[in-house]
């Protein structure tokens, strides 16, 4: 994209504008590559801040002509290993070399992942309302699972489950519009 | 605590995963299953990243948002609105990683714009229609469902997932033709057309040749059938094979090579670890099973009983302008009588070619609407402040743009077109004064291929005085969006499964728009229905006593 890349200590204003336009260009990655591990938003959102800092802090140590995003998702990793390391439950899903099985298989799996991750938005096309706007609540307006609750009227626990619940219709969506069609019954 | 996979369990300690509410103890099982089972860790991993991608992917939502149905202009909306949208800036919500992000923010709108710039060329995607369904729901009697799920239609698809039975009987029918009939309370699982799972509860399955190899696995012993009708019985760590007819061959689930056939009249028992012994099969044991047939056929005709008993009450409503039950057949070959209380104001409906049909139980009539010039015509006089609209209809197939369920004359001031369009969205088009004054208020597309030759109970409430327009199936509020234009409203005349277009241009190619398919009531009210109404008018009389 860029073929003079600054350097980044010889301007901190250039160096700064240039690692945010990387880091932003990444931060989706990084993101789904520590949630591949600690899914849960609000603390894969803490490690990926927490990320965020130590690459900043590390940036003269980039050499330009890497791709960022590999190069970040290291420090991820090893944010996400010393954040575990302090929650006794995290380590229990992950102990035993499972952290990094997971990664491992994960970047076996990508190009199928990304292949069935193309059709989720024609997918979430699909929802009726009240569960689209359930998923829109809990992901991209972030509401509480308390408020999401009282306003359907339902329980925490089961708007829990109905979450999970429209989690798998997406999921059955995108694993079927990537086969080829065969519609339906004569 | 131990995980198998797929369970239930396994579904629930991911998803608490998700959202980090897990125990330890699901933690711990979870961390066991999935070192020692490839299949439950790739199925963690992309379960995993749906869930990631869902949080962080800020213009999957902003894209939904848009998918507004627009009739006759067709296309032309998405092309405006899309320059007006909120960008997803990174302010949703989200603590900001630093300071002076504020300061650059500039070029993170540069980024954003970037970002909707290249998903304008994905609305093509949504219409791929497919189905995911192996298996439909066939025939249920006094059946309850688990209040944990939602309860699956009769006669409907279903996809691959647990059917949780409290109590009942009900018949399952799988793509590949075995049929299954199930007792509650029963956890089952359907896996592919040709392949279940059965946690508990009592079955019979009966395998055509053409499904021979239908599997069903209990947490006992793995049943492959070889031409057979069988019964099973998995209880508390016990599961109990009964083979009635033919022959099936099964392995205890705990891995033992051994496989076994058991033929006509034996069974075999599987409890624990031991392996498994001999019996003989009992016929008796599965007699209310074997019944359900019977018992289906009857359920069936008393539901006809019960929607007559409910519609003479129906018709008393005095803001029932139209209440077609198409259950005249053959008064005379045209004439469809109007059997609403208040029919003195709108008179009977014209049939103009149409075929008559089975309805919704074998003895109720219904009208098929075939060919383009297939309709039915009426008119009603008056104006309105509010209106609902709601017919029970068969859809054999969505071959034109906009498939027309009601749509007066024209496109006069105040009147309306209630419509499908080819993509499965339920539309309603009012039509303000002024030329190119309306407003099309869409669903979701909510009429999938799954749903075509099935029964399906669609409503529409345009509530002149909450300013609302809601759409419904099946009983349930599927959207809701404001009303902008203003009633009284007017219906005139009218056609139900067709429209006569009037001055619209005679070249253009949205003016044929009939329905494909079969219409067995059509209610027209003066009021708007509550959510509450429509539910009650959808169930008939199960919840009027």
């Amino acid at each position: 994209m860029s073929p003079e890349p600054i350097r980044p200590l010889e301007d901190p204003a250039a160096a700064q504008q240039q690692f945010l336009s990387l880091f932003l260009r990444s931060e989706r990655e990084v993101f789904r590559y520590v949630a591949a591990l600690v899914p849960n938003v609000a603390d894969a959102e803490d490690i990926v801040q927490q990320t965020a800092v130590v690459l900043w802090e590390k940036f003269h140590a980039y050499d330009p002509r890497q791709p960022f995003t590999p190069w970040a998702c290291r420090f991820a990793l090893n944010k996400t290993r010393q954040w575990m390391e302090r929650k006794q439950r995290w380590q229990a899903l992950l102990e035993g070399g499972l952290a990094e099985e997971l990664v491992l298989r994960r970047e076996e799996l990508r190009p199928e992942i990304d292949s069935r991750l193309r059709h989720l938005e024609s997918c979430l096309g699909k929802l009726p309302d009240a569960q689209l706007s359930l998923v829109e609540g809990y992901y991209y307006r972030r509401d509480g699972i308390e408020k999401l609750a009282a306003s359907s009227g339902r329980t925490v626990a089961a708007t829990y489950k109905m979450l999970q619940r429209v989690r798998l219709a997406l999921q059955t969506c995108i694993e079927d519009a990537g086969k080829p069609a065969e519609g339906a019954m004569a | 605590m131990k995980l198998s996979f797929p369970s239930p369990e396994f579904d629930e300690a991911v998803a608490g995963v998700c959202h980090g509410s897990f125990s330890e103890e699901q933690a711990l099982a979870l961390n066991e299953l999935l070192q020692s089972d490839p299949g439950a860790r790739d199925e963690y991993i992309l379960r995993v990243e749906l869930h990631a991608q869902l949080a962080s992917n800020a213009d999957l939502f902003a894209a939904t948002a848009m998918g507004a149905a627009d009739e006759g202009t067709s296309g032309s909306i998405l092309g405006t609105e899309a320059k007006v949208v909120h960008l997803p800036l990174p302010a949703h919500g989200r603590r900001q990683v630093f300071g002076w992000v504020a300061a650059l923010a500039a070029c993170i709108v540069l980024l954003a714009v970037g970002w909707w710039g290249w998903r304008g060329g994905q609305q093509t995607e949504r219409r791929g229609a497919t189905s995911k369904a192996v298996a439909m729901l066939n025939g249920a009697v006094d059946a309850q469902w688990s209040a944990r799920d939602e309860a699956p239609q009769l006669g409907g698809p279903l996809e691959p997932g647990w059917l949780r039975l409290e109590s009942g009987l009900v018949q399952v029918v799988f793509y590949s033709g075995a049929r299954v009939v199930l007792q509650g309370p029963a956890e089952f699982q359907i896996i592919s057309p040709n392949e279940a799972s059965c946690l508990t509860g009592k079955l019979t399955a009966e395998v055509p040749p053409q499904a021979q190899g239908f599997r069903v696995v209990t947490p006992q012993m793995n049943v492959t059938d070889l031409g057979t009708v069988f019964g099973l019985d998995v209880s508390e760590g016990m599961t109990e094979l009964h083979v009635f007819k033919g022959s099936v061959e099964f392995a205890p689930a705990s891995g033992g090579s051994t496989k076994q056939q058991v033929t006509e009249g034996a069974g075999a028992v599987a409890q624990g670890a031991r392996p498994p012994r001999l019996i003989s099969a009992d016929v008796a044991a599965f007699a209310s099973l074997f019944d359900q047939q019977d018992r289906s056929v009857a359920a069936k005709s008393s539901g006809y009983q019960q929607w007559r008993a409910a519609s003479s009450r129906l018709n008393q409503d005095p803001s029932l302008l139209v209440h077609f039950d198409f259950d005249h057949e053959a008064s005379s070959d045209w004439r469809l009588p109007n059997a609403s209380g208040a029919r003195e104001a709108v008179t009977d409906g014209t049939i103009v070619g149409c075929l008559w049909g089975e309805g919704r139980w074998p003895a109720k009539p219904a009208l098929e609407f075939l060919g383009v010039s297939d309709r039915v015509r009426l008119t009603v006089p008056g104006g309105f402040n509010s209106l609902t609209l709601a017919a029970w209809v068969r859809i054999r197939g969505l071959d034109r743009q906009f498939n027309s369920l009601f749509m007066c004359d024209g496109f006069d001031a105040g009147t309306l077109h209630w419509l499908i369009r080819d993509d499965g969205v339920l539309g309603l088009t009012v039509i303000g004064p002024g030329v190119g004054n309306y407003q099309i208020v869409a669903s979701p597309p909510v009429v999938g291929l799954d749903q075509f030759g099935i029964w399906r109970h669609l409503a529409v409430v345009l509530d002149g005085s909450g300013k609302q327009v809601s759409h419904y199936v099946n009983g349930r509020r599927v959207s809701q969006k404001a009303l902008k234009i203003q009633p009284p409203f007017r219906i005139g005349p009218a056609e139900l499964g067709n429209w006569n277009g009037r001055g619209f241009p005679d070249n253009d190619p949205f003016m044929i728009r009939n329905f494909s398919g079969a219409m067995d009531e059509f209610c027209l009210f003066s009021r708007a229905l509550s959510d509450a109404d429509i539910r009650a008018l959808y169930l008939g009389d199960k919840t009027q006593h």
